[in-house]
């Protein structure tokens, strides 16, 4: 049986592994992309099941990231939480304004994380 | 008969009979000799009762007309004194005088006088007319003025010459006490208006800030109580040391500009330049005596005789106040005394706007630092996390066995590792809220929503903390709760601050929350049944770093940030938060919200 693939948008090394290890161990199958310009190819490539997107990145922010591959009406209902920063209150609307489905606020705990993927994935 | 003739000499009237030459009293022992022998002693006495009757009138003229200010006196007052003088007949000439100014003059129609004009020095005369004169009358180191009287030879012939003289130099007395008493009344009332002025500015420089005004207002005062026609006010420009108009009173816009461009500083030899060096009042009587003055402008205006009063504060030099007359002469003691308290009250306002200047720029270099430094630990605490979170999202990944089965040894020790990491970051937040606070960054993100949910999650999410100290956690909220307006996380936030603390220091019973709703406010409460607050502590528990004993801090952990963020949050909504305590007790905390709050209120 095929794995369900999630796209993870993220540019830290430690977050990245992190939700790798957690993902691959809860049985998905994890690709990952470092920058905005590369979630939106892989996105396309490689249409995942579910994407965490980063809202900080080094390239195209996290909300613009979003609004480029829902733009796809091929892509438009592939499920995006985003990863907002808690520090800046006022992230949730713009994820949301951006197309985001759900988000979780940084720290996040990888047991919420998944508690928070699996409402979305069967 | 010769004694018409006779030599008289003028009299000062302190010295009347010191002066009296020894030939005048031998002839006017012959001249008494004689009238006695004709019986004149009517006319003495006749010339006694007419000066009670002139006497009356003088005293009675001058109780009516006060209290008249002295310049009034100056004019009106003076001339009907002159009136008074020329009952008498013999009277043909009377001057009163201040300094060499003339306040009143008349001589009677058909008499001409003799070389009077030439000459003020007391002198005598061969002809008919004689003159008396008193002194400067001095009044509060003020020169009252003085009196002349030239009497008739002609006319006083059938009278006894010592008589004339001695009713003449009787008025002049009377004239000086009067002017005395009438420059003691007319300073007095002058000084009741001095005093109105001078308790306005003083007012007005304590409570106004804006020194244009308070300096406006001030050399308007100054000029219009010095009787001048103009004045300024120059502030001392210490990088150009020069003096700066700042504020003028009766000169126009050209001579104002004149006065700028003039840029006359200390020790020049202008007015206020030589006041500086002095440190005192300094006087030009006269522009016409001074062809060389440095501003030939403000002769050129009109003006006459200027005085000027540096304006000093502690040995500082703040300035300088310059008022101008068209009319020459000198300017009295009390005029200079009253400049120098007004000089007085434009230095404390120069100074008042010095200190006010540089408390300004303080604060606001403040108020940046503080800026630099909320932002310097928004920054700091976000980068700070970053990594925390890494420590903490391997540490749970490693307690849930994704890297592989954990021995129960390890797993205890990852567990204190991964609580004391969730406290570290605890407090980081902390620090970032209340950094972002101050720095208002903080910003409401105003939404419906509703009380009972939040109460609902917030007692979901603390549920397993209190069960695992075995407390009862209750909770009250009424069933049909309005759609309210906030930013519901932070209320969510405040809730679960107070929850948590409740939990925290409580070791039984239990913990309640209450919500009730009432004039579109909800009050809110969290009660415990824990070890409560001492009254003296239950403010500062709201400030920042603060807890209510020391010992608690160290067994209960917490940053001490909880309650003063939770504080902020409450404030922003336009509610307020206190608690009620009593040591041994327990403790309620309340707050109030309002029920819709559509703004975000600034502290």
């Amino acid at each position: 049986m095929m794995k369900t693939k999630i796209l993870v948008i993220e540019d830290n090394e430690d977050n990245l592994r992190i939700l790798r290890d957690l993902l691959t161990s809860a049985g998905y199958e994890v690709i990952e992309a470092g920058t905005g310009q590369a979630g939106v190819t892989a996105a396309e490539t490689e249409d995942p099941a579910l994407i965490l997107m980063d809202i900080q990145l080094p390239d195209i922010d996290g909300y613009e990231t979003t609004r480029r591959i829902k733009a796809d009406p091929a892509r438009q209902a592939i499920p995006v939480i985003a990863v907002t920063s808690y520090a800046l209150s006022g992230d949730d609307v713009k994820a949301f304004e951006a197309g985001c489905d759900a988000y979780v606020t940084k720290p996040f705990s990888p047991r919420e994380l998944l508690a928070k993927i699996r409402e979305y994935l069967p | 008969m010769t004694d018409a003739h006779s030599p008289i000499t003028a009299q000062k009237t302190r010295s009347v009979s010191r002066r009296f030459s020894y030939a005048f009293i031998g002839i006017l022992t012959l001249i008494l000799i004689a009238f006695a022998a004709v019986g004149t002693v009517f006319n003495i006495m006749m010339i006694e009762g007419e000066l009670e009757t002139r006497l009356d009138n003088v005293m009675q003229l001058a109780r009516t007309s006060l209290p008249a200010p002295l310049n009034n006196l100056d004019k009106d007052m003076v001339n009907t004194f002159v009136e008074t003088l020329f009952l008498d007949t013999s009277i043909v000439y009377a001057r009163i005088s201040r300094q060499d100014q003339i306040i009143a003059e008349k001589i009677r129609a058909g008499f001409e006088l003799k070389a009077l004009e030439t000459s003020l020095q007391p002198t005598w005369f061969l002809g008919a007319q004689f003159i008396v004169e008193s002194s400067d009358i001095q009044f509060a180191e003020n020169n009252v003025g003085k009196i002349q009287v030239v009497v008739s030879g002609e006319r006083a012939k059938k009278q006894v010459l010592f008589q004339i003289y001695g009713i003449a130099a009787l008025i002049v007395l009377i004239i000086g006490a009067i002017w005395i008493f009438e420059a003691r009344t007319g300073q007095l009332s002058q000084s009741v208006e001095e005093q109105k002025a001078l308790v306005e500015i003083s007012r007005v420089v304590s409570s106004s800030l804006n020194v244009e005004a308070v300096l406006t207002g001030i050399v308007r005062h100054a000029v219009q109580l010095s009787k001048t026609d103009a004045g300024t006010i120059y502030e001392f420009d210490e990088a150009e040391q020069v003096f700066v108009p700042l504020t003028n009173y009766g000169v126009d816009a050209a001579f104002i500009e004149a006065l700028r461009k003039s840029a006359h500083g200390v020790g020049d030899d202008t007015v206020i330049g030589r006041a500086v060096i002095k440190k005192a009042p300094e006087q030009i009587p006269d522009l016409e005596n001074v062809p060389d003055y440095p501003l030939p402008f403000i002769k050129e205006a009109g003006f006459r005789a200027m005085l000027a009063v540096p304006l000093m504060r502690e040995d500082r030099l703040f300035g300088g106040l310059v008022v101008r007359r068209k009319e020459a002469g000198w300017f009295s003691k009390p005029v200079e005394k009253l400049l120098q308290t007004f000089a007085t009250q434009s230095a404390v306002a120069l100074h008042n706007a010095q200190l006010f200047r540089e408390i300004k720029e303080k604060s606001r270099e403040l108020e940046i630092a503080n800026k630099h430094k909320s932002q310097f630990l928004a920054n700091m605490s976000h980068e700070l996390r970053t990594p925390l979170n890494a420590i903490l999202g391997y540490t749970e990944l490693i307690l849930d066995n994704i890297y592989g089965e954990v021995p129960e040894k390890i797993q205890d020790v990852l567990e204190r590792l991964e609580k004391n990491g969730r406290h570290l970051l605890g407090l980081i937040n902390d620090v970032l809220d209340l950094s972002k606070i101050e720095a208002g960054q903080l910003t409401l993100a105003v939404n419906d929503y509703s009380m009972g949910e939040v109460v609902q999650t917030v007692i979901t999410s603390v549920e397993a903390l209190a069960a695992e100290k075995k407390l009862e956690l209750k909770s009250s909220v009424p069933r049909d709760l309005k759609v309210a307006r906030g930013d519901e996380q932070r209320i969510a936030q405040v809730l679960l601050n107070l929850l948590g603390n409740a939990i925290k220091f409580t070791d039984r019973g239990e913990v309640r929350v209450e919500v009730t709703v009432s004039d579109e406010t909800f009050l809110v409460s969290v009660a415990d049944t824990g070890p409560g607050i001492p009254e003296a502590d239950q403010e500062i528990i709201f400030e920042e770093f603060k807890q209510a004993d020391g010992s608690s801090t160290r067994e209960k952990g917490g940053s001490g940030l909880g309650l003063s963020i939770v504080k902020k949050i409450v404030k922003m909504h336009g509610g307020r938060i206190w608690v009620e305590s009593e040591p041994g007790k327990g403790s309620t905390f309340r707050f109030t919200l309002p029920v819709r709050v559509d703004r975000q209120r600034d502290e």
